[in-house]
């Protein structure tokens, strides 16, 4: 039983994060480099999360090794994690045929396998949980893993996001997101006795605000109404944090926005769940104080992330 | 722990639509009929498929709040319906109620045809084909956590699973879980290529066996804290007592030969249950044809239940409504909530040619006692295994 999971490790794989200044004359992400050799026929995103895993393993400070394997756990989220993927593979049987398939990549069509390629790579025997929900699966994937680590489950968690680029050939291509953030989970308890660092806390809370309702008369009513019972649930009560609204153009996001008023700082947000991922990673290193972050998706999903920074 | 039971049922496969047209099918089993997927630009050698009856699954909505959505979400749709009118729940509590649904590929296949050419939109918005979960929640009214999961074909276990650890947590009060697949050619494609199927048809346990055969399906059930459940006086068709979470983290599609992990997964649940193997009654078990797969659910099931496993009954249900990827575990689920209800099995169709590696029990009569407590057995590409342990009502 994990009473009070605590993040201790934090990888970010973005090309914000690894070539701000667009340097690399051969793109941003360089798996050989990153990876070492044997992970060529991954899916970007897999080799993304894998990079992101290994710096937040290396953030904690910790080895893996003194957790027994079937404690370890894993959930992540991705929206298009194995879209290129699939629209190469589907090309390919269209113009050729599915023996033309590469049997290294091809199981990879399934969208879990983003998530267990890294529990393959470091015995996360657990559990393996692939969550997809546009826009807030990364927060969900949180929100699953914690209350998962809580329920006894295990008591190590990788959790996170991770995309790459739409196919071609789907709608919005040109917005797709790209790259990982890893977070590690920990035993509060049990990180205290080996003297780790602890980054802070992250706790999540999703709802539906359908998009009818959202566009309807009553909709920021109805808005007021689940921010309230999810700040309670949240327990940040009266408080009220610096809000990040992680979202887009469209009715929902609108809606939740005009429910929290003045103050929430509006991200745009690509087509993905990296965003609101990545607004949680870099608040867990950066912020001095709670913040909320909230991620929307037009379909009416709405996540809303509590970050408490550990005290600097 | 909190008690979580279900009380409501949703079933949409091969056999037909709905949960009577499930049952009638399984308590009159007839070797299913492959037809070949209509698909012409779906180039692959084997395309033997279990597709829905004609008229199973309404050609509508095609959008929703202008989202495109095809088949898949329309099936997830129709059990998840389903189930919570069966489970007599005509309002929801829309704040404590949440849903969650498993999946493999989810609406791939509207793309795949956009990409075929065929009815591309104008619009370049973003089409996130994994948005079930979202549609079903709006339709149905409630407004708690929607989550689309994979997790492959054992999506519907977790997403189970996930859902009683949510009402045991105090997120919800109500679950609408479950797993959901149609056709994908990129899917059927893969399975091709790794040779996961079969020519002829899904033979789990026979010698002969080299594959098993996909078909359609979603599978639904409504999951209630028991005390308010029995509360309104609803009909509990069982108690899920126990989930045992395990992943292999060996292979991208094949078990450990060892089994480990799906034991482990098996006697999570029998613990978490507080119940002792010697007290299953039935098994529903992942059985999916292949070779590996049912060789070593056959020596996990030894390892976990003993040399009693040789008369414990199993219910093959893949072999009757074939592979439903992330809806199988969600329509075996179903079955085994069924089983326990009546208080008898359903008759399997006859292991031809019983594999003497696999001397496992498929009862073909029909009558066999279901008992009280069933266990579902749910693995998955990735390695994720799930087992769940359903307890009836008392008779």
């Amino acid at each position: 039983m994990t009473a009070d999971p605590v993040v201790t490790g934090i990888g970010v794989v973005t090309e914000a994060a690894l070539d701000p200044g667009c340097e690399r004359r051969k793109g941003w992400f360089d798996h050989r480099a990153e990876l070492g050799r044997g992970y060529k026929y991954l899916p970007r995103a897999s080799q993304y999360l894998l990079a992101a895993t290994a710096r937040a393993l290396a953030d904690t400070g910790a080895r893996l090794a003194g957790v027994p394997e079937h404690h370890r756990a894993i959930t992540v989220g991705t929206n298009n994690g194995v879209s290129e993927l699939q629209g190469e593979f589907d090309r390919t049987v269209i113009e050729g045929d599915s023996t033309l398939l590469s049997p290294a990549t091809v199981p990879y069509f399934s969208v879990n396998l983003v998530g267990s390629r890294v529990a393959m790579e470091h015995s996360l025997k657990g559990f393996s949980l692939g969550v997809h929900s546009p826009r807030v699966a990364g927060l969900e994937a949180v929100q699953h893993g914690v209350r998962a680590l809580r329920a006894g489950r295990a008591r190590w968690l990788l959790t996170g996001a991770a995309e790459s680029p739409l196919d071609r050939s789907e709608p919005g291509a040109g917005d797709g997101e790209d790259g990982a953030v890893a977070l590690v989970v920990e035993e509060a308890g049990e990180v205290a006795a080996r003297g780790g660092r602890v980054h802070g806390r992250v706790r999540v809370h999703s709802f539906l605000l359908p998009p009818p309702v959202a566009g309807s008369p009553g909709g920021r009513e109805r808005a007021e109404r689940l921010l309230a019972t999810a700040f309670t649930a949240l327990g940040v009560g009266g408080r009220r944090p610096q809000v990040w609204l992680v979202g887009g153009d469209d009715a929902v996001t609108g809606t939740v926005g005009a429910a929290l008023g003045e103050g929430a700082i509006e991200v745009p947000a690509g087509a993905g769940c990296l965003g609101p991922a990545v607004r949680v990673a870099e608040l867990l290193r950066e912020a001095f104080t709670e913040q909320l972050v909230i991620g929307v998706a037009a379909q009416g999903n709405v996540s809303v992330a509590h970050v408490v920074p550990t005290p600097r | 722990m909190t008690e979580v039971v279900i009380t409501g049922l949703g079933a949409l496969c091969h056999l037909g639509a709905g949960v009577d047209s499930f049952w009638k099918g399984l308590l009159d089993p007839a070797p299913p009929v492959a037809t070949q997927a209509p698909d012409p630009l779906a180039h692959v050698p084997i395309s033997n498929f279990y597709f829905l009856p004609e008229g199973a699954l309404p050609p509508w909505p095609t959008a929703v709040d202008g989202l495109a959505v095809g088949d898949a979400t329309r099936a997830a749709l129709s059990v998840t319906r389903e189930a919570v009118a069966d489970a007599g729940l005509g309002t929801l509590d829309v704040g404590r109620t949440s849903v969650l649904l498993g999946t493999s590929i989810a609406d791939a296949y509207v793309i795949e045809r956009w990409r075929a050419g065929e009815g591309v939109p104008a619009d370049d918005s973003w089409t996130p084909v994994f948005s079930t979960a979202s549609v079903v929640a709006g339709h149905l009214g409630a407004r708690g956590a929607a989550s689309t999961l994979s997790n492959a074909c054992s999506g519907s276990g977790y997403s189970m699973a996930v859902g009683a650890d949510m009402i045991r947590a105090g997120e919800a009060d109500t679950v609408v879980a479950g797993g959901f697949e149609t056709y994908s050619r990129v899917a059927h494609a893969a399975f091709n290529q790794v040779g996961a199927l079969d020519t002829a048809s899904c033979r789990p346990f026979d010698a002969t066996r080299g594959g098993t055969v996909l078909g359609e399906g979603a599978g639904a059930v409504v999951l209630e804290r028991a005390e308010s459940a029995r509360a309104r006086g609803a009909r509990v068709y069982a108690t899920l007592t126990g989930t045992g979470w395990s992943c292999e983290a060996y292979h991208a599609t094949g078990l450990d030969p060892d089994g480990t992990e799906i034991v482990r997964a098996m006697r999570e649940a029998l613990r978490e249950a507080d119940t002792a193997p010697d007290d299953v009654d039935f098994v529903v078990p992942h059985a999916t044809g292949t070779r590996l797969n049912d060789l070593v659910e056959t020596r996990a099931l030894y390892e976990v239940f003993g040399e009693r496993t040789r008369r414990l009954p199993l219910y093959s249900l893949k072999a009757l409504i074939g592979h439903t990827g992330g809806a199988s575990g969600g329509l075996a689920t179903v079955a085994a909530a069924l089983f326990l209800h009546h208080g008898h099995l359903a008759p399997n169709l006859p292991v031809a040619t019983p594999d003497p590696d696999c001397p496992v029990h498929v009862p073909v009569s029909g009558g066999t006692p279901a008992g009280r407590t069933a266990m579902v057995n749910s693995y998955a590409f990735g390695g994720n295994n799930m087992s769940l342990l359903l307890r009836g009502e008392p008779r």
